[in-house]
C-alpha cells in the first residue's frame, strides 16, 4: 500500500478461493511434449563417439577443421563442407583442480578438469573433459594427453564415452 | 544448403523427449464470474451492458471498450442466436483424431457485441452460417461454472 492508496481496486483471491473452487475457474494441463535434438552435427558427433571416433567438419573457405563439428562456419558465414576424423591425442590448453564434483558437491580428493585441443583439428579446437593418471602437481598447460575410451559395451553416445584424458606415454604418437 | 535440405524431423537425429509441466488455474475475473455463476445457477447467458454507448458485450467485459466506463449492468442475450461462421474439427483439443468431424460455430445475438464459440449440434453436412440456433444447457446438477455447462448450440425451431 502507498500513502495515497489504502485499498487497491479489484478482488483479492486467496488459495482457498482457488482450491475450494469458490470462484469459477478453468483448470488445464497442456499436453506440452517436446523432443530436444542435438542437431545434425552434434548427433553425428555423439554417434561417432560411440564408435570410438572423433569427427569434425571442414570449411573449404577458411581451411579450418571445426571440432566439435558444426554445420555452419561462424567465420565465413557459410555452410561447412565435409566430415573428417581427428585424433584422440591433444594438448591441455587450460585446467582446474576442482574440489566440487559435477553436481557441485564438495569432495575431499580433487578432480582435474580442463580443455584439451585435439590433434587434427584447427588450433584451440577441442573439448572440455576430465584428466586422470596424473596428480594436481603434475598437470600443466601444454601437457600432451590421450583419450582413455570406455569399453564399447559401456558407451552411450555421450562425451563420457571417453572416460578421461591421460598423459601421452613415451613413444606414443 | 537450403532450408528444405536441412533436417526437419528431429526425431531422426539423436534427441531427448520430455514433457513440460505447465498446469494452470485460470480464474474468470469479475465480469466472467457474473457470467459463469449465472450460467451455472440459472442457465442464463449474460452480456455486460454500457447504457451510455447502448452497447452490450458478450462475453461480458468489466469495462466498455468504447468509453472505458465500468460496466455493472448485465442483460440476458436473446433466446435465439445466429451462426456467423462454422468449422469442422477433425481432432479433439489434445490433438487426437476424432472418429467423426465435429462442427463448431461462432454464434452471435442480435443487438449484442461479440459472441460465443461453441459446438454446433447438427450433422457435419448441415453446419452452415446463417442457421438460427439456441443454446442447449446441461442440467443444473452437472453444471460447474465453465463454458462446458453449455453442451452446444442446436437449431431453433421457429
Amino acid at each position: 500500500m502507498t500513502a495515497r492508496i489504502s485499498k487497491w481496486p479489484g478482488k483479492e483471491l486467496h488459495a482457498d478461493d482457488l482450491y475450494q473452487a469458490k470462484v469459477t475457474q478453468v483448470r488445464f494441463r497442456p499436453d506440452a511434449k517436446y523432443a530436444w535434438s542435438a542437431g545434425e552435427a552434434m548427433s553425428r558427433f555423439l554417434e561417432e563417439l560411440q564408435q570410438g571416433r572423433l569427427v569434425a567438419r571442414t570449411c573449404r573457405r577458411c581451411k579450418r577443421v571445426l571440432f566439435p563439428p558444426r554445420m555452419f562456419c561462424e567465420e565465413c558465414f557459410r555452410p561447412t563442407d565435409g566430415w573428417t576424423y581427428i585424433r584422440d591425442t591433444g594438448t591441455i590448453e587450460t585446467f582446474s583442480v576442482s574440489y566440487l564434483d559435477r553436481d557441485a558437491r564438495r569432495i575431499a580428493q580433487p578432480i582435474l578438469v580442463g580443455v584439451v585441443s585435439l590433434d587434427g583439428a584447427s588450433p584451440m579446437m577441442g573439448m572440455m573433459h576430465y584428466f586422470a593418471e596424473m596428480t594436481p602437481d603434475q598437470i600443466r598447460i601444454g601437457m600432451r594427453v590421450k583419450a582413455v575410451w570406455r569399453p564399447p559395451a559401456e558407451r552411450r553416445g555421450s562425451v563420457l564415452d571417453i572416460a578421461y584424458f591421460r598423459p601421452l606415454r613415451e613413444g606414443e604418437a | 544448403m537450403t532450408f528444405l535440405e536441412r533436417t526437419t524431423d528431429i526425431r531422426r537425429l539423436r534427441h531427448w523427449e520430455g514433457t513440460i509441466e505447465a498446469d494452470y488455474i485460470y480464474t474468470s475475473g469479475i465480469a466472467g464470474e457474473r457470467f459463469f455463476v449465472a450460467l451455472r445457477e440459472e442457465g442464463r447467458i449474460l452480456a455486460a451492458r454500457c447504457s451510455f454507448c447502448d452497447l452490450a458485450y458478450l462475453p461480458p467485459k468489466m469495462f466498455c471498450e468504447r468509453c472505458f466506463a465500468e460496466l455493472t449492468d448485465f442483460v440476458d442475450v436473446p433466446k435465439v442466436g445466429r451462426v456467423e461462421a462454422v468449422t469442422l474439427s477433425h481432432v479433439d483439443r489434445r490433438g487426437n483424431r476424432l472418429a467423426r468431424p465435429e462442427p463448431w460455430a461462432f454464434v452471435t445475438f442480435k443487438g449484442i457485441h461479440g459472441g460465443l464459440l461453441h459446438r454446433l449440434l447438427v450433422p457435419p453436412d448441415k453446419a452452415r452460417p446463417g442457421l438460427r440456433v439456441r443454446p442447449r444447457v446441461h442440467p443444473k446438477d452437472v453444471r460447474r461454472g465453465t463454458i462446458a455447462d453449455i453442451e452446444g448450440f442446436e437449431p431453433a425451431t421457429p
